[in-house]
């Protein structure tokens, strides 16, 4: 019982150190910009596929080269994905949308291409674990939470303290007024979307070894910040940190005390029903969504 | 009183009526492409070729109902494979467990797509714009997820002692009639009724509220019109006309598995609307057809051996062709790519008489 618990704790704050680093790239990049990225879970894909394909192909080295190549890739697909296919048609939303989802699909249909279409484990970046009341804590849980955390804690920073994070909260305030006053929207947008990426792929390094890499994990991975960001309430950056830890723990719930695996696919679309019923502004969103 | 003055003047006028309509340019090509395609069987009675045909007219409903909602309503869905799925399900399970005939087992699916589009457009069409594609999506991967469920599936047997959830799903129906020139003829005919229904709901006075919701819905609302309840009215609508394609659809391939709840047939729809013209209800009829086209290409391209043993021979995935497609076409041809190509083809028809 106290094992159950005490895996419910651990294993939910570390999806939940993990999603809130999705959650927090997709919230930022709908606060700033208004754009619904629905390629957020192809930037964890492409993430995880690079990692991936060098551990499998440069023995001994491949974790770091994977790493470093990854995140660099990520960030600017990141930066090629606003440049390319949502500065064009920024004007219509749904534009964006089925243009975002293309590029998801693409994705997907790409690593299928190059690499193959079957399932994958990854091993831990460190090894090794200690015992603790009885329950394994693996080294690696300890560097997702205090890396995801560190990070986390940079990029608020970045947004709250610089001169760049000042821009870019000018922008998500008021776009025209941003560029009357000299800043260049297209740039700091191009930034969220660069950032969000980044986010995306850290969050890919450090919880892919726990988890598959296969074509199909961007889609759970975006139904997951939405449904986070929903919760937290639509580009509130703090509602979507908050969100990632209560369905997080939501999914531990379900996986160690309940032992129903099964239905924590599930979770998301509840949380998306219930919130949209009765309190469509998320927990803490400060307006309605429209 | 208004809709029957209207109807009485359109059937008094009736010879004249469809005679202008022959003779516009839109009236004589489908009135040619659609006795042609009448004609096919008649002529080439392969069961491969009538086979290709008639998944290109499912294809072709499907979208249609996509392009209904998204193109005349404004409500982008793309998570439109559950309607084809629920329909789907609720078919098969009819004909194979209930033994009931087949027209019977489509209407109930239909109808049982049409509840379920209340249950989800109620919560959903909170949505607006964007955030409605990304919930109606959540809500068909949630439908796999549950169709997917070993538990279900055991209790459902436990309960009726069939074979519903799980992953294998239900298999082994029928097909519409086992003579392919008749399946054939009776998709025709359903095709042919759903595009007129679609495009005439398009152009009736509930189409000129659905096109002013798409263009302005807070001016609409305004306007004393209860948005929320045509939108409602549309999501069902368009989710009956995606139901009775995926009744078509399980009957055609002779099962059904979770699968079909994939974000995979909501891309179809979207990519058939979007070769075709969005707005353009009947555009989704070409768009099928240069969709199934171009898939049996490259299956024959990737059998070519120089081709195969080549670098670009795993690139000859139709989703990989398709997905660049999309990009490309959403990217740079708004209208479409075949909007556009009629436009020409009109101006030389335009010549050709003379105009």
């Amino acid at each position: 019982m106290i094992e159950d618990i005490l895996n419910f704790l651990i294993l939910g704050s570390i999806q939940g150190s993990i999603y809130a680093l999705l959650a927090l790239g997709f919230s930022l990049v709908y606060g700033v910009g208004g754009i619904l990225n629905q390629a957020h879970g192809a930037f964890y894909l492409i993430t995880a596929y690079i990692f991936f394909w060098f551990y499998r192909n440069l023995a001994g080295i491949g974790l770091v080269v994977g790493i470093i190549v990854g995140l660099i890739a990520v960030t600017v697909i990141g930066g090629l994905v606003y440049i390319l296919l949502v500065r064009p048609l920024k004007d219509s939303h749904v534009g964006v949308v089925i243009v975002t989802f293309a590029f998801a699909f693409f994705m997907e249909q790409v690593v299928k291409v190059v690499v193959d279409s079957l399932y994958h484990g990854m091993p831990y970046l460190i090894e090794g674990y200690f015992d603790f009341f009885g329950v394994n804590v693996y080294y690696h849980y300890i560097l997702i939470v205090v890396s995801s955390l560190s990070i986390l804690t940079f990029v608020i920073l970045i947004i709250n303290k610089s001169k760049v994070g000042k821009s870019i909260r000018a922008v998500a305030q008021d776009s025209e007024a941003a560029e009357l006053m000299g800043i260049n929207v297209d740039r700091i947008l191009a930034y969220t979307l660069m950032i969000s990426g980044f986010l995306a792929g850290v969050a890919a390094i450090l919880y892919v070894p726990m988890d598959i890499v296969a074509p199909h994990i961007g889609w759970g991975i975006l139904i997951n910040s939405f449904s986070i960001v929903v919760l937290g309430g639509l580009g509130s950056l703090s509602g979507s940190i908050l969100g990632a830890f209560i369905i997080s723990y939501a999914n531990a719930f379900t996986n160690f005390v309940l032992r129903m695996p099964e239905f924590s696919a599930l979770i998301p679309v509840i949380v998306i029903v219930i919130m949209l019923i009765a309190r469509p502004r998320g927990l803490l969103g400060k307006k309605e969504i429209d | 009183m208004r809709l029957n003055l209207k109807l009485k003047v359109k059937f008094k006028e009736f010879p004249g009526y469809l005679n202008d309509w022959v003779h516009t340019f839109r009236g004589a090509l489908t009135v040619v492409l659609l006795i042609l395609m009448f004609l096919l069987p008649f002529g080439n009675q392969s069961p491969y070729v009538l086979g290709i045909f008639i998944t290109f007219m499912i294809y072709t409903i499907f979208a249609a109902s996509w392009d209904f909602l998204a193109g005349i309503v404004g409500q982008v869905s793309f998570g439109h494979a559950m309607f084809l799925g629920v329909s789907g399900y609720v078919t098969a399970y009819l004909i194979k467990y209930m033994s009931l005939p087949w027209w019977i087992s489509l209407l109930f699916g239909a109808i049982i797509a049409v509840i379920f589009g209340l249950i989800v457009g109620v919560p959903a069409l909170r949505l607006k714009g964007p955030y409605l594609a990304l919930g109606t999506l959540s809500m068909s991967l949630i439908m796999y997820q549950l169709f997917l469920m070993g538990s279900m599936a055991i209790w459902w047997e436990g309960l009726f002692g069939t074979q519903l959830f799980g992953a294998e799903g239900v298999s082994g129906i029928p097909r519409l009639s086992p003579d392919p020139m008749v399946e054939y003829l009776i998709t025709f005919i359903i095709m042919c009724l759903s595009l007129f229904v679609l495009t005439h709901l398009a152009k009736s006075n509930l189409g000129t509220i659905f096109k002013a919701i798409r263009d302005d819905e807070t001016g609409t609302s305004a306007s004393g019109i209860n948005t929320t309840k045509y939108k409602i009215i549309a999501f069902m609508i368009s989710s009956f006309f995606a139901g009775v394609g995926g009744a078509l659809f399980v009957m055609h391939f002779r099962g059904v598995n979770p699968g079909i709840y994939q974000p995979l047939y909501s891309f179809y729809a979207i990519i058939i609307a979007a070769l075709g013209g969005l707005t353009t209800i009947s555009g989704s009829a070409l768009g099928a057809f240069v969709f199934i086209f171009i898939n049996e290409i490259l299956k024959f391209v990737k059998d070519i051996p120089l081709i195969e043993h080549s670098p670009i021979g795993p690139l000859m995935e139709p989703l990989f062709i398709f997905s660049i497609f999309l990009i490309l076409v959403i990217r740079f041809a708004e209208h479409g790519l075949l909007q556009p190509a009629l436009e020409r083809f009109k101006e030389v028809y335009d010549i050709i008489l003379g105009r």
